[in-house]
């Protein structure tokens, strides 16, 4: 599991309800994508992920957030 | 699905039909002959006409990246192990000191089946892992 975790689904929402669909469009990826990175199951490039804060007119730390392990213990929640 | 998963599904299903055919035939017309059943790999041929204008974004050319090297490492082994094994079966097991040169030719054509089929599988794998959160 990646150590980066985001809010995307929550900004989604927040921005009229905007579709996965309409987002993927607006960043240019597939839809697919977005799913994947809701999920967490994919990490972004420094590129894409700087679109989707675009996308949201956020910065990047308030759209994608990177928890730094303590040695011996997993990603922080 | 997106064309990259649809490829993989072609290479997947004519990889099985090689090995399917091949099995199928030995009974027949011999080991040897029935390798002809690898020419059923040639349909895999149609897969760049499948999704040309479809677009491919960064996680689809990762997905696509890390099969390849998949595919590349199992066909690298597949065929090495070809290589040590045909030996070593003909002179361990069979005391000749000589095999058919017929044989690096199917090794080579087996280590490009292999190569496809993991790549494709891999791909398969790697989209299915997401196939749960497809609906949400």
């Amino acid at each position: 599991m990646p150590e980066i975790a985001n809010c995307i689904r929550r900004l989604r929402f927040d921005h009229d309800e905007m579709t996965q669909e309409a987002l993927a469009e607006r960043v240019g990826v597939t839809r697919q994508t977005i799913i994947a990175l809701e999920a967490c199951k994919y990490t972004p490039s420094l590129s894409l992920a700087f679109r989707i804060a675009r996308a949201f007119n956020k910065p990047v730390e308030d759209v994608f957030r990177y928890d730094i392990p303590v040695q011996g213990e997993g990603p922080t929640p | 699905m997106n064309a990259e998963q649809k490829r993989a599904w072609l290479g997947l299903v004519t990889g099985m039909a090689c090995v399917v055919g091949y099995v199928a035939l030995v009974p027949f017309i011999g080991p040897m002959a029935a390798t002809a059943a690898f020419g059923l790999y040639g349909l895999n041929g149609f897969a760049p006409f499948i999704g040309r204008k479809e677009h491919a974004d960064e996680r689809d050319r990762s997905i696509a990246h890390r099969a390849t090297l998949g595919g590349a490492m199992a066909s690298y082994m597949a065929f090495i192990l070809g290589c040590m094994g045909t030996w070593f079966i003909a002179f361990a097991w069979l005391g000749k000191e000589q095999v058919s040169v017929h044989l690096m030719g199917i090794i080579t054509y087996l280590g490009a089946i292999v190569f496809y089929t993991v790549r494709s599988a891999a791909v398969l794998v790697m989209y299915g892992r997401h196939v749960e959160a497809d609906h949400a």
